[in-house]
């Protein structure tokens, strides 16, 4: 046995210095950023723990995040060194272990051990080279190429080296001698010596690689907190603790009436968790990849936002713990161009979905949108006039609350107090109630409905708006007056079913309005017409052959996973073809820009973000010629409508509503 | 210096007014109210001098039904210091010379240095309370203005006239007030300012001390104008989209439109 420690005290206090100062700066630090964190506000994120285990599993362990396209031979770079640097964990306990006490863990040393740290070094090596070679020659536009990154990757390959050589001299030293077959590498570097590790030379680099690897730990443990490699331990609490409400709700601000302050005026004011999301951030760039207001140049970056909270807090995170009454800089207003750049999201989720250690983007953006809003007043002018609408009018648009069914007046749809037993309550929505294009597509809900024999009424002038875009734009209390309002009626009516067609509606009555004691069954139009198919209760005729590109509406899709029944409701129409605006479908489907309340706001920075969207419905077009786009969103419709006309091609191309589409081909009951 | 600020509730923008059965009012019935946008604007441009001196301070009054409440709320929320309500018997039908009369009163009682007003309210467009109370008070009054700024740098809180900014066609005009003056507001550089919720909270639970207008003593004699038909606007019929046939004949059939049903030509 080589015992690189020998017993000899001098070699085992050398080791115990080395050690105590590495983990003495890691353990500091992190202590550092524990309190920093504490700073947060409290927030519960330990219900379904079930759950959290199974998300730690296959988003920690099996990076299933990070596999996606179009990341895939990164994702599985990143993976080989995840699941590499685990095993140089497992090595680096057996090494010390050995090397003090002669004490080697159980399978350590064996051939599946060796054989495994080999193969594990060929692939982690291979990917750090990919790495390098992708950062030294092809830097991805949003990636923040700097130092820390190659002194990461360089550490880790050092690691995996020296464990690798420990192993490899150990074996052949005899220190676990048995009779297999050296594994590839191993091979290979006893194939570079002249004579593999003979003698003594075993030794001096069995016992080279041990004290490398060991101080190479220390040192690797000292820097780890300094550095965004840190995520590889704040990743494993972000996943658990990642938020386990559905995707499309908010937060609830609870108690508005009693509180003073509101949103996030401090990073006090941001929970605990959303501190831990700034601790976690890598720097990837993903989420800056996917945003939709960055594409196409608005001041806002996702990444920046949370990087910005973490910036911020390590800033200011000394002096806040020092005085409890210090509140530092309001998030909102820390950097030049802050307020711009909250206001430039569409809430779209494409960050938040592309995010592999699940950091949650929108929460903070909206709670620094609350701040400004409800403490502030500070929002911008054309969206304080929908506000005010919503307040005086209950719709946005600011049209007589009395006029709201008179899209309904000839078709003699029933309200709830002309027919309380209804089975299903169909919420109409502003957009639908008084949009004139939009009007059509309710319209063509009623007749699918009838064509159904669906028992359905609609609240008419009972109804207001949903408050999501008072929500989104920051004025949580303006939300809560409407929900509540609505809640309210749906409670007189005894409504237990709810049809949307607007997917703004559908997601805040079906996830947020339980939190205010609101509990229905909720589906969009598009889900009823699919399971209604299924069920045979709905047919549809031949109608035109044409090809239909399907765009997801982000409220509909990435918020809800609704991504099938409008493909299926498509797929079941006799003559459509069905086209995907690929790459930009389904989970990275593209937003039009309506989203987070921007419907309401002007957009007059860089290129308007529908006619990105058009852009790429044509590109598509050009491969295969479309003569419709279809989606399930009436704010969707519109920024589609505008887009088409812009780009001079609504003679060609025509925005229409899945339910219009389903309206054409109805076979009438007879 | 002490700005009043008199507002007028009227319906929202938003509401589609009915004619009462009566055929001579308003069918109240399913109004929301609001303040008058002018009287909004006028509210914002007082608490923008509060924003440029902290000592201004800006009181707002409405006189007419209790519903009036609401909108001194919004006026406080925004960030008036202080809301007078005159109400009371007769209060919602007191002509507009006499409200003027009456808020003359306040005006004397609260010792403002200045009084802003909506150039015109949104209901009747009348224009004519903010001119009369000038005369009520003896005032000077500059009307349709954007701004107004302390003329020069006194000693800090005393008041040494204003500027005042009036709009006239293609440009505007700088007017100095020497003392106290009526302006009649017309639009002010910035949007009225969102209230924010702490601002709404504390609205909520301020006291407005109300006012009965019997007991301001102004001579409210019958009125000598009054309104004795209303009617709304004609409906507004349908378009019409000439869609088929080839563009020479929709042309002549626009042509035979133009000239025959609509007789613009």
């Amino acid at each position: 046995m080589i015992a690189p420690t020998a017993g000899n005290a001098v070699l085992v206090g050398l080791l115990i210095v080395v050690w105590a100062v590495g983990w003495g700066l890691f353990v500091g630090r992190a202590w550092q950023l524990y309190r920093y964190l504490r700073l947060g506000r409290d927030e519960d994120r330990t219900q379904r723990p079930l759950r959290r285990i199974r998300d730690e599993l296959v988003i920690y362990l099996g990076q299933r995040k990070l596999l996606k396209r179009p990341y895939y031979v990164r994702g599985l770079a990143h993976a080989l060194i995840f699941w590499g640097f685990l095993i140089i964990t497992i090595g680096t306990v057996d090494l010390f272990l050995s090397g003090v006490f002669g004490f080697r863990i159980p399978g350590t040393g064996t051939a599946p051990f060796v054989w495994t740290v080999d193969l594990f070094a060929i692939a982690v090596l291979l990917s750090i080279a990919l790495a390098v070679v992708r950062r030294l020659f092809f830097p991805p536009p949003r990636m923040h190429v700097a130092l820390d990154g190659y002194l990461i990757l360089a550490g880790i390959a050092f690691l995996m080296l020296t464990l690798l050589l420990f192993e490899t001299a150990g074996l052949v030293a005899g220190v676990a001698a048995q009779g297999f077959t050296a594994p590839p590498l191993a091979t290979l570097i006893t194939r570079l010596w002249p004579s593999p590790f003979p003698g003594e030379s075993s030794a001096v680099v069995y016992g080279a690689a041990w004290w490398g690897h060991l101080v190479g730990v220390a040192a690797f443990a000292a820097y780890l907190p300094q550095s965004k490699h840190l995520h590889i331990v704040t990743t494993l609490p972000n996943v658990f603790f990642r938020s386990q409400r559905p995707r499309g709700a908010l937060d609830l601000i609870t108690k508005i009436e009693e509180r003073e302050t509101f949103g996030a005026g401090s990073v006090r004011d941001l929970s605990w968790k959303q501190l831990l999301d700034g601790y976690t951030c890598t720097e990837c760039g993903r989420c800056s990849d996917q945003c939709p207001a960055l594409a196409t140049g608005k001041p806002l970056d996702p990444q920046k936002i949370v990087l910005d909270v973490r910036d911020q807090l390590l800033h200011e995170g000394h002096r806040l713990v020092r005085d409890g009454a210090d509140r530092g800089t309001p998030p909102a207003r820390y950097g030049p161009t802050k307020t711009e750049e909250l206001w430039a999201c569409t809430t779209c989720a494409a960050c938040v979905e592309a995010c592999p250690v699940t950091i949650e983007h929108i929460d903070k953006i909206v709670d620094m949108r609350r701040w400004l809003a409800m403490m502030e007043g500070d929002v911008p002018p054309e969206a304080q006039r929908s506000l005010t609408n919503i307040e005086r009018a209950g719709n946005p648009w600011g049209q007589p609350p009395d006029t709201r069914a008179d899209w309904a007046k000839d078709l003699g749809v029933p309200t709830f107090a002309e027919k309380p037993d209804a089975e299903w309550l169909y919420f109409v929505g502003c957009a639908a109630s008084f949009d004139r294009r939009n009007q059509k597509v309710a319209r063509a809900v009623v007749e699918v409905l009838r064509a159904a024999d669906v028992s359905f009424a609609i609240l008419g002038t009972e109804e207001t708006c949903n408050g999501d875009p008072a929500r989104r734009i920051g004025n949580e209390y303006l939300w809560q007056t409407q929900a509540q309002q609505n809640i309210e009626t749906l409670r007189k009516y005894g409504v237990t079913k709810v049809i949307a067609s607007c997917p703004h509606c559908f997601n805040t009555i079906a996830n947020e309005y339980p939190q205010l004691g609101g509990s229905y069954e909720v589906v969009h139009a598009v889900q009823l017409v699919d399971r209604l198919v299924r069920e045979g209760k709905l047919r549809m005729r031949d109608g035109a052959t044409e090809s239909v590109a399907y765009h997801d509406p982000c409220y509909l899709g990435r918020h809800n996973k609704v991504y099938d029944a409008p493909r299926d409701v498509l797929g079941a129409m006799p003559g459509v073809t069905t086209v995907e605006i690929a790459p930009h479908h389904r989970e990275r489907g593209f937003c039009c820009g309506a989203g987070g309340g921007r419907m309401w706001m002007e957009e007059k920075v860089g290129q308007r973000v529908n006619h990105r969207r058009m852009d790429q419905i044509l590109a598509v077009d050009a491969a295969t010629p479309v003569t419709k786009v279809a989606s399930g969103c009436p704010f969707c419709l519109i920024m589609l409508d505008e887009a088409v006309g812009a780009k001079a091609v609504q003679e060609r191309i025509k925005p229409i509503d899945v339910m219009e589409l389903v309206q054409a081909r109805l076979i009438a009951r007879s | 210096m002490k700005i009043l600020v008199c507002v007028k509730q009227t319906p929202d923008s938003t509401v589609r007014v009915k004619v009462a059965a009566d055929g001579r009012s308003v069918d109240a019935s399913q109004i929301t109210w609001a303040i008058s946008p002018y009287d909004e604007y006028a509210v914002e441009l007082a608490l923008e001098r509060k924003d440029a001196d902290p000592s201004t301070t800006v009181a707002v009054v409405t006189l007419g039904a209790a519903r009036g409440r609401d909108a001194l709320r919004q006026a406080l929320a925004m960030g008036c210091d202080e809301a007078i309500l005159v109400s009371g018997q007769g209060a919602e039908t007191l002509q507009g010379s006499a409200v003027a009369r009456a808020l003359a009163k306040v005006v004397e009682e609260a010792k403002a240095d200045l009084v802003l007003c909506g150039r015109q309210a949104s209901d009747d467009d009348q224009g004519l309370v903010g001119l009369a109370l000038a005369e009520a008070l003896g005032w000077p009054h500059v009307s349709t203005i954007t701004k107004f700024a302390p003329a020069d740098a006194g000693p800090a809180g005393s008041f040494n006239g204003i500027d005042v900014w009036k709009e006239v066609e293609g440009g505007h005009e700088v007017w100095r007030a020497s003392g106290p003056a009526v302006l009649t507001v017309q639009k002010s550089e910035k949007d009225p300012r969102y209230p924010s919720l702490p601002g709404i909270m504390k609205a909520k639970k301020k006291e407005i001390p109300e006012k009965d207008v019997a007991a301001l003593g102004i001579d409210a004699r019958a009125p000598s104008l009054e309104i004795v038909k209303m009617e709304p606007p004609p409906a507004r019929g349908g378009g019409k989209i000439l869609k088929d046939g080839d563009m020479k004949q929709t042309a002549a059939e626009l042509v035979r439109l133009l000239r025959e049903e609509a007789k613009v030509l």
